[in-house]
Order: structure tokens, then C-alpha cells, then sequence
């Protein structure tokens, strides 16, 4: 009996259920330990128990220190689709709809989307690499040891600051990126602003501009959130400070596309 | 009695790291705890001052804070050593409104003067050398005025005047504070001067206990072997399994 466990627990079949089984464990650890955090960030948000010094310093750097990439970026995927787009449809007879296009897909999606790429490289892995190095120097463990909450600590702000920046971080790159769509437009195509700026604002709704900044909420708080969470639970050394920096960055992409998804269904399906 | 640790028991994936641990520290008493790296000396730390739950046992402490110092000293990277010090009075929900900002940095220079860095409120972990840090996270550690206050390692990697001033330190908080104190160490000049009593750990049991003056005479195999750092002996290092 013994041997013929031993043989099984070497068996391919086994490696590779003990292999799923381990990651959903994985999976649904993190995703607990995310939900759990939450609602006790939430708790002290509603209990008013902010330190608003923190919350400025956070908004700092959420905001300000990540404007230049998010611009950047937001700037060249809007280079990218309107060099791709515009002279076509300019040749088909349809300038009328190259603003029309570009401003629905920045406002509704790219503003937003790669904002949020932007910030996660930028601030989120910055954020789960901080918390991170606090829990492997011990330094979380000496704030509890002060009888101080390290979610009400080191929590609150920065997911309020991630609540606070990213409405205005998408308006802004939104603007930004509507800006060089037409630029891109009148280079490639010869489109005039006027004729980009007509139609530009044809396809757009108040209701666009408020799922758009409603997702910049849900974003900000995810993004801040996940990469806390991830820095939380780290283990080891340096290597445990690298892993949960990966693990808060392709958690907070993955997060992000999912309230996107969810977002596009409940308002535009 | 200002510490009692009752029969616990503490197990990480399987394996016992704290097996049946029993022992008591009184106010103003000094006990080390003494062991190989991986005995459990800093899990017994961890579950007095509440970062770890047991899975039996009972640890009954009198009332008031519990300090601790870290084996690094955990000092807050992003904060000044006033900050640090101050961090429990800013943040704690109990102390928050208790003080003014003038009587907090009048405490906070009150306790580095006692720590003997008096000045360096603006400098920050970074700026500091290893034993300058510890002695800051001992001024953290006191700024609640504990009753308890447990040290990890307080001279590891420090070279061996640097440890003798943190030792002096540790008896001189003793005598200022009267609390009960546990020291976990490796290094017997840290045992000779600071403690009280001794308890040495193999394997998550207790198999020594008695003074540091005992501990010397090396009539028990177990801290003969560790006094006279044998590798012949009761313990190994490496386990069989």
C-alpha cells in the first residue's frame, strides 16, 4: 500500500492536480485576503477614522508622480489608433466620424483603461513593493505591537488617495489623448480640427462621461487596494518582496479588465 | 507575577515549534531565553505580545502595554526618529488626543536623552548606524511606558562595544521602568549582564532553566554544549528528519 502511494504521489496525474489545486488555493487565499481587507478598509472610511495628512501625501503621489507616464501613455495609444483609423476613413468619406470615433473610444475606453495600466506599473507595484519590504523588515509587525490598526494605518489612505486622483487623472489623459487623436488626424490624413472637434462631441453623453469617472473610482480603489493586499501577505526576504509585486500587478491588470467587463455589460450591452 | 506562560503549545505546518512551555517573569525581572536559531525563541515573543496565536496553552500578563524591540529594529523607513518615537501617541487611538505637540516632543526628547541621542529627532533609520537604530526602537518601544517589554536579539550583529552599551541600556530601562523583561539571545556577554534568570529551549521544550551564574557552570549537557559551543552533545542543529 505504502509503495503504491508513493508511486502515485510521483505520477504526472498527481503533479499536475496537486499543481491546480495548489494555485486555486492560492487563488481564492488572495482573493479572500483582498475582500477581507476591503471591508475593513471600508469600515474605517465610513467610521470617518482618516488621517487626512497621509490621505494629501498619498494623493501626491498617486496623482502628481504618475501624470507624466499616464499622459504618455494615454497619448501614444491615441497616436496609434487615430494613424490607423483616420487617413482610411477619410478615404472611404468619412471624416465626418473620425472625432465621433476617437472621442468615443478614448472617453469610454482608453482614457480610462490605460490610465490604469499607468498607474499600476507606476504606483501600484510601488505601493505592494513598500508595504512588502514594512512586513519582511518587520516594521508591520512593530505597528501592531503599538496597538495601531495597519489597515486604518497604512489602508485608508492610499485607497482613498486611489479613490481621490484617478477621476481626475482619466479626465485629464482623456483630454490629453483627445487632443492628440486630432493632431495625429490632421498630420496623417489632413483632417482640420474643426472638422474633428465637430463630430467629436456627437457621440459622447453624460452618461459616458459618468460610467467613465465612476470606473476611474472602482479603478483607483481597486488598484490601491489589490496592491496593499498583495504587499500585505509577503513572506521572506527580497524574493518575497518581488513576488508580491508581481502578484499585485497582474492581480490589479486582471481586477481592472474585469470591472471594464463588467462596467460595458451593465451600460452599454 | 507579570508574566505566565502556561503549558503552550505552538505548531507551524506540522511541526511543534513550541511544545508545553511553561515559565513566569516578575515585575522588574530580567529573564533570557537562550537556544539554538529555530528553538522558538522568538515565537514565544511573538505569542506574548500578540502577533501569534497559540494553539493551546494560556499567557496571562498583567495589565498595561507590551513593548517590544525588534531583531532589526522595524524602524518606520519613511519617518525621523521623532516620528518613530512618537508614532504610538499620534496614532494610537487611546493616546491620540492625550498630549499636546509640545508635550510630545518634550517626551520624545526625554526618551532619547535615555537611550543617550539626544538631538537626532530630524534623522532619519537611514542615517543611523545599527546600534544607533536599536537604541531608537528601545525609545519606541518605552514611549507607552510598558509594563512588559520583550527584546529580540537587542545585540545581534552588533559589534561588541556597541552590544555592551545596549546591554547597559536594557538593565538601566529595567531599573527605570521596573517591568518584566525577556531577552532572547545568543550571546552569553548579553545572558552575564542583563538577566535574571535563564531558560534554554531545544527542539520547542524547555530543558534548562536556572541563573545565568548556573548556566556557566556547565552541569547541564544541554548548556554545557551550548556555553562551550560544541557540536558534541544532546543538540544538533540539523534535524534527522
Amino acid at each position: 500500500m505504502g509503495s503504491l502511494q508513493k508511486y502515485y504521489k510521483q505520477s504526472a496525474t498527481y503533479k499536475i492536480f496537486t499543481g491546480i489545486f495548489s494555485e486555486l488555493e492560492n487563488f481564492l487565499d488572495t482573493l479572500g485576503a483582498i475582500t477581507i481587507n476591503g471591508v475593513d478598509t471600508a469600515k474605517f472610511i465610513i467610521k470617518g477614522q482618516i488621517d487626512l495628512k497621509e490621505v494629501c501625501t498619498q494623493c501626491y503621489r498617486f496623482g502628481i508622480t504618475s501624470l507624466p507616464i499616464t499622459l504618455s501613455i494615454v497619448g501614444m495609444t491615441s497616436v496609434i489608433v487615430a494613424s490607423q483609423v483616420a487617413l482610411e476613413m477619410v478615404k472611404q468619406g468619412g471624416s465626418n466620424f473620425v472625432g465621433l470615433l476617437m472621442t468615443i473610444l478614448i472617453v469610454r475606453e482608453v482614457g480610462v483603461i490605460m490610465s490604469g495600466f499607468a498607474i499600476i506599473s507606476m504606483i501600484g507595484s510601488s505601493l505592494a513593493s513598500e508595504i512588502a519590504t514594512m512586513r519582511v523588515t518587520e516594521q508591520i509587525d512593530a505597528i501592531e505591537v503599538l496597538k495601531v490598526n495597519p489597515i486604518k494605518y497604512l489602508f485608508v489612505p492610499r485607497v482613498l488617495a486611489g479613490i481621490f486622483m484617478m477621476p481626475p487623472i482619466v479626465i485629464i489623459a482623456s483630454a490629453f489623448g483627445v487632443i492628440t487623436g486630432a493632431i495625429t488626424a490632421k498630420l496623417t490624413s489632413g483632417l482640420s480640427f474643426m472638422a474633428f472637434f465637430d463630430s467629436a462631441w456627437l457621440g459622447i453623453y453624460m452618461k459616458d462621461l459618468g460610467v467613465c469617472l465612476l470606473k476611474a473610482i472602482f479603478f483607483g480603489a481597486t488598484i490601491a487596494l489589490t496592491s496593499c493586499s498583495c504587499g500585505y501577505y509577503a513572506k521572506g526576504g527580497a524574493k518575497g518582496v518581488g513576488e508580491a509585486t508581481t502578484k499585485a500587478v497582474v492581480w490589479s491588470f486582471v481586477a481592472i479588465v474585469i470591472w471594464d467587463m463588467i462596467f460595458a455589460i451593465a451600460f452599454f450591452f | 507575577m507579570s508574566i505566565e506562560v502556561k503549558n503552550l503549545i505552538k505548531t507551524f505546518d506540522e511541526k511543534r515549534v513550541i511544545d508545553n512551555v511553561s515559565f513566569k517573569v516578575e515585575d522588574g525581572e530580567t529573564l533570557a531565553i537562550v537556544g539554538f536559531s529555530g528553538s522558538g525563541k522568538s515565537t514565544i515573543l511573538k505569542l506574548i505580545c500578540g502577533l501569534l496565536n497559540s494553539d493551546s496553552g494560556e499567557i496571562i500578563t498583567s495589565e498595561g502595554d507590551i513593548a517590544m524591540v525588534f531583531q532589526y529594529s522595524a524602524l518606520f523607513d519613511s519617518l525621523n526618529v521623532s516620528d518613530n518615537i512618537s508614532f504610538a501617541l499620534h496614532e494610537r487611538k487611546d493616546l491620540r488626543n492625550k498630549y499636546s505637540e509640545k508635550e510630545i516632543r518634550n517626551i520624545v526628547s526625554e526618551k532619547l536623552e535615555l537611550v543617550g541621542l539626544k538631538g537626532i529627532e530630524n534623522k532619519f533609520p537611514s542615517e543611523l548606524s545599527g546600534g544607533m537604530q536599536k537604541r531608537v526602537s528601545f525609545a519606541r518601544a518605552i514611549v507607552t511606558e510598558p509594563k512588559i517589554i520583550l527584546y529580540d536579539e537587542p545585540t545581534a550583529g552588533l559589534d561588541p562595544i556597541s552590544s555592551t552599551l545596549i546591554e547597559d541600556y536594557i538593565v538601566r530601562l529595567k531599573e527605570e521602568t521596573q517591568a518584566a523583561s525577556i531577552v532572547v539571545t545568543h550571546q552569553m556577554s548579553t545572558i552575564k549582564r542583563t538577566a535574571n534568570r535563564v531558560i534554554m529551549l531545544y527542539e520547542g521544550k524547555i530543558v534548562y532553566e536556572g541563573t545565568p551564574e548556573d548556566m556557566l557552570m556547565q552541569n547541564n549537557e544541554y548548556t554545557k554544549q551550548f556555553v562551550t559551543a560544541s557540536l558534541e552533545g544532546p543538540m544538533h542543529i540539523i534535524s534527522e528528519n
